[in-house]
């Protein structure tokens, strides 16, 4: 691992806390393997995966050629024949090249044959907007939403990387595992051992009582930062992070939503079509009675999202945004 | 050498699959199958000839045309017939109509996609499985002469070989990609193509029976040996439409009584016959056989329920 000797031993950054899941999952169990472009010797391009090729070897740390259909294709087949494959997209903007495989075969395998085989995948996508052009910077997880076999996790800190991505592994089911590459670089305490969290339960990354914010991958952060805000003009706001979209959690966010009336729904993906869709409308069908006030989406714009850093912040949801939207409904 | 009794075995097994898709489209006739039906007609020689080498073990992305691959692989021809029927007796258990998604893993029968060029990726990965296994299993993967210009056909054909992949990749070139004829849409031979990849690439003549079984059984050596894979192209030729209802308008005047007259269970049989293996009387007897078989696996198939609401449900 490229450890940093500087930190803490129970502190470790996002991509760290990726490769000690890896490593563990690889130790534990030998039908695992990983493979993508970059992935071996280089160590993956963000450095999730950095030391794993040394350690366990060119036979379950594999570098594949720059072919993502076969990427996740050829992980189902291994799949399906006894394997747990964690397979990396490079870019989660490379979802469109493998889609047909993503959307059509490893999420839909097992039910279009008749519950005959389990799926026990995961596919690994960075995403969210970086600083690599328009294909790269892509939030594409709603786009799952109906790849109805598949799970759809989205970690935000360190500790909920290691413990959601051992999980999934385990899992055997498919699991499209989105980390957001700007989280790469946080650091956070991950406890010790042997640290597994369950896939489909919804934390409550800071408890309030005012206005509830739902919010996944880096606009948990953003969340937390408009807390701080907040707090001081006496706003408190509750955090709910779902950890991912399928399952979805909705007895935590339901529960969140019933104290506090008033919701804020912040991803980075464009609104139009973002999954805060789906979740506002989900606590409209079921729960419209207990809203006090609109439910507010906080998303990019609707918009191509431009490669320049400088326009890119017009664009992109940021603690700003949440403050807004609460101070708006509070 | 293939033994006069392996070479009786191709007979009865071509006529069953034959049999099997009469049968088929009697059941479409009356109207029991939700779901269109691509024929096998004509081209049985080439799953028989190539899935009669293989093990229980070895796994196999069957193509869409005719259920031949499955028969031979060794499915239950009444949980085929309910699958077209998609009552609760298929494989699938009602999810099927007719292009059902057939599995069993027990069988290496890694179920198909729907959209062409699925398998090889698929199969590529099962290949690799089979090696990070320590196993000697072997993958086959079937396709048409239309889906070999799916991109997923160089990812999968390119990692296959510099991985030296257990894979021998089967194509059916049977003139036709649904309407288009291969000379409009394939540029070169498919079989050229292993060139390209390094591995060594085989025609054969998919009428006969035997030659695709002695080619794909040394393939399977190959495979087996950690060679690697082999593109093996088999020229054959389908006797009825893309679908059933296809118009065919795009054929050529007499092409089809041309290949009729290579039909692979007729010339085989007769070949039989001339070589003094077996008799007429004994392959009739075998015929008749497979005819009772066949019916007898329908109507067990017919009796049936259809599913209810709860199905939809399972197996997500």
């Amino acid at each position: 691992m490229s450890d940093d000797s500087n930190a803490p031993l129970n502190v470790r950054t996002f991509s760290q806390a990726i490769s000690d899941a890896l490593d563990e999952e690889l130790a534990r169990d030998d039908s695992v393997f990983i493979w993508g472009e970059d992935i071996g010797t280089y160590g993956g391009i963000y450095g999730a995966t950095g030391g794993l090729f040394e350690k366990h070897g060119p036979e379950r740390v594999i570098d594949t050629p720059i072919s993502e259909t076969f990427i996740v294709g050829g992980g189902l087949g291994a799949a399906l024949t006894g394997l747990r494959p964690v397979v990396e997209l490079q870019s989660g903007g490379y979802f469109g090249i493998a889609m047909d495989e993503l959307y059509n075969k490893v999420a839909r395998w097992r039910y279009m044959h008749g519950g005959k085989f389990t799926v026990p995948m995961v596919v690994r996508l960075p995403e969210g907007a970086k600083g690599a052009g328009q294909e790269h910077d892509v939030s594409p997880e709603a786009l799952f939403l109906s790849a109805f076999g598949a799970e759809i996790v989205i970690p935000s800190t360190p500790a909920d990387a290691k413990g959601l991505l051992k999980s999934a592994i385990r899992d055997d089911r498919p699991v499209l595992f989105f980390e957001h590459a700007v989280l790469y670089a946080t650091s956070g305490p991950i406890p010790p051992g042997d640290h597994l969290v369950p896939i489909g339960v919804a934390d409550i990354k800071r408890p309030g009582s005012d206005v509830t914010v739902i919010a996944w991958s880096r606009m948990v952060i953003e969340a937390l930062k408009a807390a701080e805000e907040l707090d001081s003009e006496g706003i408190d706001i509750e955090v709910v992070d779902p950890r991912g979209l399928r399952p979805l959690d909705k007895d935590t966010i339901f529960e969140s939503v019933e104290k506090t009336g008033r919701v804020v729904i912040a991803h980075e993906a464009p609104k139009t079509g973002g999954a805060g869709g789906e979740v506002a409308a989900i606590i409209a069908e079921e729960m419209i009675e207990c809203l006090e006030a609109p439910i507010v989406r906080v998303a990019s714009k609707d918009v191509t999202l431009p490669q320049s850093r400088h326009l890119q912040q017009y664009v992109l949801p940021q603690a700003a945004q949440i403050v807004d939207a609460v101070r708006s409904i509070s | 050498m293939v033994t006069n009794q392996q070479q009786v075995k191709f007979y009865e097994d071509m006529v069953r699959v034959m049999l099997w898709e009469q049968r088929a489209m009697r059941l479409m006739q009356e109207g029991k199958v939700l779901a269109g039906y691509h024929s096998g007609r004509g081209q049985e020689a080439i799953p028989v000839g190539a899935i009669t080498p293989l093990r229980d073990s070895d796994c196999i992305m069957y193509a869409h045309r005719g259920f031949g691959y499955t028969i031979q692989k060794g499915m239950s021809m009444v949980d085929m017939f309910a699958d077209l029927m998609a009552n609760v007796g298929g494989s699938t258990g009602g999810l099927g109509a007719g292009i059902p998604h057939f599995a069993d893993p027990k069988l290496g029968i890694l179920g198909q996609g729907g959209t062409l060029g699925t398998c090889f990726p698929i199969a590529a990965g099962a290949g690799f499985s089979a090696k990070y296994r320590g196993t000697d299993e072997v993958t086959i993967c079937f396709f048409g002469d239309g889906t070999s210009n799916r991109g997923t056909f160089h990812e999968a054909l390119n990692v296959a070989s510099i991985w030296k992949l257990p894979v021998i990749w089967i194509c059916e070139n049977n003139r036709y990609a649904v309407s288009v004829p291969s000379e409009k849409s394939t540029a070169g031979r498919i079989v050229d193509r292993a060139i390209g990849y390094g591995i060594p690439g085989r025609s054969v003549d998919g009428m006969d029976v035997v030659s695709v079984y002695e080619e794909v059984t040394e393939a399977i050596d190959r495979a087996r040996s950690g060679e690697g894979p082999t593109l093996i192209e088999a020229e054959c030729y389908r006797f009825r439409g893309h679908h059933e209802g296809d118009p065919q308008v795009y054929r050529e005047d007499g092409e089809i009584d041309e290949w009729r007259r290579r039909d692979p269970i007729e010339s085989h049989r007769q070949r039989l016959i001339d070589n003094e293996v077996a008799a007429a009387e004994q392959l009739d007897g075998l015929q008749a056989q497979m005819a009772s078989e066949v019916e007898l696996a329908a109507q067990e198939a017919e009796n049936f329920p259809m599913p209810g609401p709860e199905r939809v449900f399972q197996g997500v």
